[in-house]
């Protein structure tokens, strides 16, 4: 049952960022281009800024919700990234299980985890200059063994069964059985895995952007609002506040729902509540 | 004055009622059996009388050992009581123990925690009790750890653990249901020993009569949460007054009717087959290690035969299995099937040919897919996927005695009994000379395996198919085989027809083997 | 034992010597002459092939990597382009500052994780359990650098009784700096004590479930007996690989705290080599955090097999 409401919480909570993103695309409050030095810092509730503004004058809701975009944007190409070349790689690995193949992409992957996605992006940044796809690169070269492991994972656990025998009787090779067989029955963990990394994602891009490393300006993104912030956190603390709690919001929303499917998705599970 | 004593014991898990009404009385130093099918609740009302129930269970009725109500004590005083006064041990040795701890610590630690002794006397407390249950100083210190030993072993660990405190009551669930028959009849052995030696009542729960008939001074049948009848085993055994009792003994006695075929030409040659592995573990420096699972096997199987081959688990006969089946390749030695070399790389249409059912109706099909989907599954090793293949699905269907109309169906809506029927379908779907059979019946429980085993005689009789036939269960073997080999350690060491090879056996291993298993006749005749 | 040890000191080898190579082939891979990029367009022609010979550019790939790999293992990580000092002395002096914060940080983060995690296990599907489930939940959602605002902008300019930041030094004594470190360690250390206890607290809800805590049961151990004899140090294997992978997460995240709090530590002098694009410190500092994290993990190899028995005997 529990796992019910954190799906409907988190879902609401998921729902309401991704509104935003998207209303954002056609549609803000005020263009988040638009200075105006004499309505800077104006408080939540200001007319006709309902969140308020920051130290530009700029409308604080508008920039909330093409930072959204941002965040959703550069997360959602990272955890494509993890999938398109880690869920392969994991597949594979669980097919040549114990054999040279398998050795050397786990080996790859207790690599790439020794670079924290933090330090692949400043390995980077050093190299190429910041930038949004810059961030996207490191968030997702680190999704990638994240993947992997999952998948070799719940890929091994169905190598051992009597179905997969069934199938190599009926002639089927690895690949056949990874698509018709292994992939549909890990899909759930999947799924799950998908919305952690999401929102993982989110918490890297903000603490990129933060430091300087992901989206340039002009470009709104959550951390470069709360890096300019920082100094005026006593001066005008909604600027401070707001980007914070809008990444909160979308964290806690994806890992909520993350959650709830787990529960609704593994039958062990369900089982046993 | 009996010494556990349930009266009228009902039990709901979560609103679910389990048990209706279970009485039953065990007097002191009495082996007392308790048998059923699974899910008759049998476990269920041990661990009601233990207290170790899960969450959201609720007994009523009457629980009493001795003179304390075991119902009504708190939590602490059920812990004094466990381990004290009634030890349990359980179905599967290999996870009973804490893989992070010594074998002497965990015997140790049940006189430590009932404050019987301290550190030190536990310890040689312990020492003396694995050397009781036949695990000497020598071979057995109280520092190994669970994982340096076999199943038997640990099974013989969790006994010291059980009665380490001399308890009034020993429960055994399933004591050696994980176990080969070897070890098997060596356990039971032991207990019996030490049921007598120690004055011990014993409470063995088992879906197997035959064990019962070997061990019980009295009992018990269960059903569906209820005793159905109760009595002296030789008594219950002779009379078997209740319709289930009656039933649940010619199951477990039966012989599928088989018409005898007449021996066809060789379908399949096995020629000095030999498959090593290497053991996980080898380092970078020193090569690893490997074991020769399959150590030059030869025979012949015959169109139309139903070949036995028997052995205990890690003798090689899953490995050799694999190799007929063309997943495996062999080191040395060939596989022929209608003399064709057999291998991973052989053709599609020489894989139709032979087709398999394995062991386990819960993880042999894919969850997802529809029951039609599955039985055409080998439909992959034609050319093309015959236009009549929705037919021949609904045929294979009607031969395993299911309806065409389950082909819309998912295999969770299928009871286990049907799910190898399923099975069965699926290999049946090419029609195949030859069907692997690799401890298809194993997981069933009497009743279905008898039915089971009749359906494979018939279709047998039927549509001419030659079986290998592999099972460490002796019965079943006798029952459904023209011709057996007897495996071990990677090599036939026996191979005949099967009634000559069972009555008379001339290896050794075979005999060890026939005079392990338990039979509910001999059983009773030595009583 | 041994022969484990050795097999995972090899690994160890192995990965530092993988890692090295592709740090090496990034930095290689910029696209035109370092020594240029470094110096900006404007730079003499004297001046970059001064700094080009000074960054030993001038040979082959492999003699190039070698003398760099070779270097670092003498403690020579060559000369810093923008501060004139040799970079070893620069980073020498600014772990000082990281070091001891993320191990404070580790420090308290498995404090509070484990004794909260064991506790929310025991009493799970009670309201405790669901408050600690609902409060982790929202410590795994907070960004540690949005924390250490809200943390600073608390006890730092309203109340007063901590630093907002700056780091003193250690030879002004234990307790200024331990002050210093205390915001930055908890703005690190409470969003990984919240994975940290659920993770905990799983592990112990999984090992409860297995067939040797029934045993142990039904020998006579209480709930609580079962749980602290058998269940903690089954349930430590998973907690020591989150460890393990906490400790990068660590000092990838010390690397944004320091600059939160003006902290002078590697974070700080990586930003500063990023900005001021001496690749030099960059590139040792990179080498330096990975080397960190691959120690760690084999640390936490040995500790896996001192947990558990059947690791031991394995190559």
């Amino acid at each position: 049952m529990r796992g019910r409401w954190s799906l409907i919480l988190g879902a609401a909570l998921s729902a309401l960022v991704a509104v935003a993103a998207l209303v954002s695309l056609v549609w803000t409050p005020w263009p988040v281009e638009a200075l105006n030095v004499a309505a800077k810092f104006r408080p939540p509730g200001a007319p006709g800024h309902l969140l308020g503004t920051d130290h530009f004058g700029r409308d604080m809701l508008s920039m909330l919700m093409v930072g959204a975009r941002t965040s959703i944007a550069v997360a959602i190409l990272a955890v494509g990234i993890g999938v398109v070349v880690g869920v392969p790689l994991g597949l594979l690995a669980a097919a040549r299980r114990g054999g040279v193949v398998d050795e050397l992409i786990m080996r790859g992957n207790d690599l790439i985890f020794a670079f924290p996605s933090l330090v692949i992006a400043i390995l980077i940044t050093a190299v190429l200059g910041p930038s949004a796809t810059n961030a996207i690169l490191a968030i997702g070269i680190f999704n990638i063994p994240v993947f992997a492991r999952v998948t070799r994972g719940g890929a091994l656990s169905l190598w051992t069964l009597d179905y997969i025998r069934a199938a190599r009787v009926a002639g089927k090779g690895a690949a056949r059985i990874s698509a018709e067989h292994i992939l549909p029955n890990i899909a759930n963990l999947l799924i799950v895995q998908g919305t952690i990394q999401f929102s993982l994602g989110i918490l890297a891009e903000a603490g990129l952007s933060y430091v300087g490393l992901g989206a340039q300006p002009p470009t709104p993104s959550w951390g470069r609002m709360l890096a300019e912030s920082q100094t005026m956190i006593a001066l005008a603390p909604h600027l401070a506040l707001l980007p914070g709690l809008a990444i909160v919001v979308s964290v806690l929303g994806l890992n909520l729902m993350g959650d709830g499917l787990r529960d609704l998705l593994d039958p062990r599970l369900r089982r046993a509540r | 004055m009996s010494l556990l004593s349930l009266q009228d014991l009902h039990l709901s898990i979560h609103g679910t009622p389990i048990l209706h009404g279970v009485s039953l009385n065990i007097a002191p130093g009495e082996v007392f059996g308790l048998v059923g099918e699974s899910g008759s609740g049998k476990s269920l009302t041990a661990f009601a009388a233990m207290r170790l129930l899960p969450e959201g269970a609720r007994v009523t009725g009457g629980a009493r050992l001795g003179g304390t109500d075991l119902l009504a004590a708190t939590e602490a005083q059920m812990c004094a009581i466990r381990g004290r006064d009634m030890g349990m041990i359980f179905q599967e040795p290999m996870t009973a123990l804490n893989p992070v701890q010594t074998i002497g610590d965990q015997v140790a630690e049940t006189l430590v925690i009932h404050g019987a002794a301290s550190r030190a006397e536990a310890r040689r407390a312990a020492r003396a009790m694995l050397d009781r249950v036949g695990l000497t100083a020598d071979r057995f210190p109280l520092d190994r750890y669970p994982h340096e030993l076999s199943g038997g072993q640990r099974q013989r660990v969790c006994i010291a653990m059980a009665i380490a405190l001399r308890p009034r009551l020993l429960i055994a669930d399933e004591p050696t249901t994980a176990l080969d028959v070897t070890t098997q009849a060596q356990i039971l052995t032991l207990l019996k020993r030490l049921v007598a030696e120690e004055g011990m009542a014993l409470m063995l729960i088992t879906h197997d009569l035959a064990v019962v008939a070997g061990m019980a001074d009295r009992v018990a049948v269960m059903q569906a949460g209820r005793i159905v009848e109760e009595g002296p085993t030789a008594d219950l055994f002779r009379t078997r007054a209740h319709d289930y009792t009656r039933r649940l003994f010619a199951a477990s006695e039966h012989r599928p009717a088989r018409i005898p075929q007449p021996q066809g030409e060789a379908l399949l040659t096995v020629t000095d087959a030999r498959r090593s592995y290497a053991l996980p573990g080898g380092g970078l420096f020193a090569p690893a290690r490997r074991v020769e699972a399959v150590r030059g096997v030869s025979f012949t199987l015959h169109a139309g035969e139903s070949l036995g081959l028997v052995g205990e688990s890690g003798c090689g006969k899953s490995t050799l299995s694999r190799a007929i089946l063309g997943l495996e390749p062999l080191q040395a030695g060939a596989i022929r099937l209608w003399r064709q070399p057999v291998g991973p790389g052989m053709d599609p249409a020489m894989r139709a040919g032979v087709q398999a059912v394995f062991q386990d109706p819960y993880g042999s099909f894919n969850p997802r897919w529809t029951v039609g989907r599955l039985v055409a599954e080998p439909f992959h090793l034609m050319p093309q996927r015959p236009d009549d293949a929705k037919d021949r699905v609904a045929a294979a269907l009607a031969d395993v005695g299911l309806s065409a109309a389950d082909m819309g169906k998912y295999i969770h809506e299928f009871s286990g009994g049907q799910r190898q029927r399923i099975a069965i379908a699926r290999a049946l779907v090419t029609r195949p000379d030859l069907i692997v059979l690799d401890e298809a019946v194993s997981a069933l429980d009497v009743r279905v395996r008898a039915q089971v085993l009749d359906l494979l005689a018939d279709l047998q009789g039927r549509l001419g198919l030659a079986y290998l036939f592999i099972s460490h269960d002796l019965h079943v073997v006798r029952a459904i085989t023209d011709r057996v080999l007897v495996m071990q350690a990677g090599e036939i060491v026996e191979e005949g027809p099967t009634e000559t090879v069972f009555s008379a056996p001339r290896h050794p291993y075979t005999a060890e083997l026939i005079a392990a298993t338990p039979r509910i006749g001999t059983a009773l005749a030595g009583r | 034992m041994l022969r484990y040890a050795v097999s995972r000191l090899v690994s160890l080898c192995l990965s530092l010597i993988v890692a090295s190579i592709a740090i090496f082939a990034v930095i290689e891979v910029i696209p035109g002459d370092p020594a240029s990029f470094m110096l900006g367009m404007n730079a003499s022609p004297e001046t970059v092939a001064a700094l080009r010979d000074q960054l030993g550019l001038n040979g082959g790939v492999a003699e190039r990597y070698l003398a760099w790999a070779g270097g670092m293992l003498r403690g020579d990580f060559g000369m810093s382009y923008t501060y004139r000092v040799p970079v070893a002395d620069l980073v020498a002096a600014r772990m000082q500052v990281s070091l001891p914060l993320t191990i404070y940080a580790l420090v308290l983060s498995t404090l509070i994780a484990i004794p909260v995690g064991l506790w929310a296990a025991a009493r799970r599907g009670r309201a405790t359990d669901v408050a600690v489930m609902g409060v982790t939940q929202l410590g795994i959602a907070v960004p540690n650098f949005w924390f250490a605002m809200l943390l600073v902008a608390v006890f730092a300019i309203a109340l007063r009784w901590f630093p907002s930041g700056g780091f003193p030094g250690w030879d002004q004594g234990l307790w200024p700096n331990l002050r210093a470190l205390t915001l930055p360690a908890v703005a690190l250390a409470l969003p990984q004590a919240s994975i940290l206890a659920r993770v905990m607290r799983s592990a112990v809800i999984e090992t409860l479930g297995q067939d040797y805590i029934r045993s142990a049961r039904a020998k006579g151990l209480s709930p609580a007996q079962a749980v602290l004899r058998h269940a903690l140090r089954n349930a430590l294997i998973p907690v020591l690989t989150i460890l393990g992978l906490q400790f990068s997460f660590l000092l990838a995240g010390a690397i944004i705290i320091e600059n939160v709090f003006y902290l002078p530590g590697l974070g700080r002098l990586i930003f500063q080599g990023i900005t001021q694009r001496d690749l030099i410190v960059v590139e040792s500092v990179v080498m330096l955090l990975v080397f960190a994290v691959i120690v760690v993990n084999f640390a936490v190899d040995l500790a896996y097999a001192i947990v558990d028995p059947r690791l031991r005997r394995r190559g």
